[in-house]
């Protein structure tokens, strides 16, 4: 393993636990504010929606123009499944074949 | 006390989270491997981080040598729900030894909390204003554990699963690889979505987050989503107020 790699994942593993745990040594009895409550919940939405434009659309800092159009394409019939199915899981999985199919063809 | 009654209960509530787990961490480790992470540090930080999302966050930043401050930064910021989460616990665990907390604390994840946070509050509405459920700590915990240590357990597996399931893939299959994490992520918040605010800030960033990361690669999507939900959560607060 990387030793780059593996320092990064123990300071993300570090964070992550000092975000669970701090709360239950420090702030027993104290409660969160409904208003931080909300903007945490809109932080990682935004943050999530970002990751899966940025990550389907760009590599490094290049747009795929090519792939672009048929990924999102993709993503609307995953998204539209999961909401019709309420399952995220059967939209992922329909979004996926579309996908590879989609580049199957292009490779044509 | 892990495994008690309270545990076993535990055990058995946490089916539904394990069965939502299995293919989220499956597509986690299948995404680590279309990004060219090593087994071992894919199961290592699902061990470690214990968080789909910033996992998820972070898989390919990690994979292209982006700068770790980037990466730690997405960490925290994505994990930042946790602390209202542990916070809502924390009463129900009263006197209960603070090396047993700081052990289950690392199990706290989102849909670990919210099962055991709603029976706790039956449980306290049921005693009524007479009873006191700050006496059951201990076994408030060992439900949790019981929840926790599962879940967690179907996640790490999960994805040393989904790893060796893409490794016996064959070529012409990376288009998968490359979808089925953003793909899932993006159908959960779909299936999620209940408010406007929510749907109109996740729309924004969606749509923000290509030019912004085309600006500045390493800290234009982070930036733009930041300024994007804090816009919407100062809109929202202004209109709940008039």
């Amino acid at each position: 393993m990387a030793p780059a790699r593996l320092t990064i994942i123990v300071g993300m593993g570090l964070v992550s636990y000092a975000l669970r745990a701090a709360p239950q040594l420090l702030l027993t009895g104290w409660s969160f504010p409904a208003a931080w409550d909300r903007y945490l919940r809109y932080l990682a939405y935004a943050l999530v929606a970002s990751i899966v434009s940025t990550t389907l659309l760009l590599s490094g800092t290049r747009l795929e123009v090519a792939a672009a159009p048929r990924r999102m394409f993709s993503l609307a019939i995953a998204v539209a499944v999961a909401m019709l199915t309420r399952n995220a899981a059967v939209g992922m999985f329909t979004g996926t074949v579309v996908a590879l199919l989609l580049s199957w063809f292009a490779a044509v | 006390m892990l495994f008690s009654k309270s545990f076993r209960q535990g055990v058995r509530a946490a089916v539904p989270v394990w069965i939502a787990f299995i293919p989220s961490s499956f597509a986690l480790g299948m995404a680590a491997k279309g990004y060219g992470l090593r087994l071992e540090e894919i199961v290592l930080m699902s061990a470690l981080v214990y968080a789909g999302p910033a996992q998820y966050a972070v898989v390919e930043p990690l994979a292209m040598g982006k700068p770790a401050l980037q990466i730690i930064i997405a960490t925290v910021l994505m994990n930042l729900r946790f602390l209202p989460m542990s916070a809502s616990m924390a009463p129900y665990f009263r006197r209960v030894k603070w090396t047993r907390l700081l052990w289950a604390s690392h199990f706290i994840s989102a849909s670990s909390f919210v099962l055991p946070y709603v029976r706790f509050q039956q449980e306290e509405q049921e005693s009524g204003p007479g009873g006191n459920t700050s006496e059951k700590g201990d076994e408030h915990l060992s439900f949790f554990l019981g929840i926790g240590m599962t879940a967690f357990s179907v996640w790490v597996a999960g994805t040393a699963v989904g790893y060796w399931a893409a490794l016996s893939m064959p070529p012409g299959f990376e288009e998968a690889f490359k979808f089925i994490l953003p793909g899932y992520f993006a159908c959960i918040i779909a299936v999620e979505l209940r408010e406007r605010t929510a749907t109109a800030i996740c729309i924004l960033s969606f749509l923000a987050a290509v030019p912004a990361a085309l600006w500045n690669a390493d800290w234009g999507w982070m930036l733009t989503a930041i300024a994007v939900a804090t816009f919407g959560w100062r809109f929202n607060e202004w209109r709940r107020r008039v």
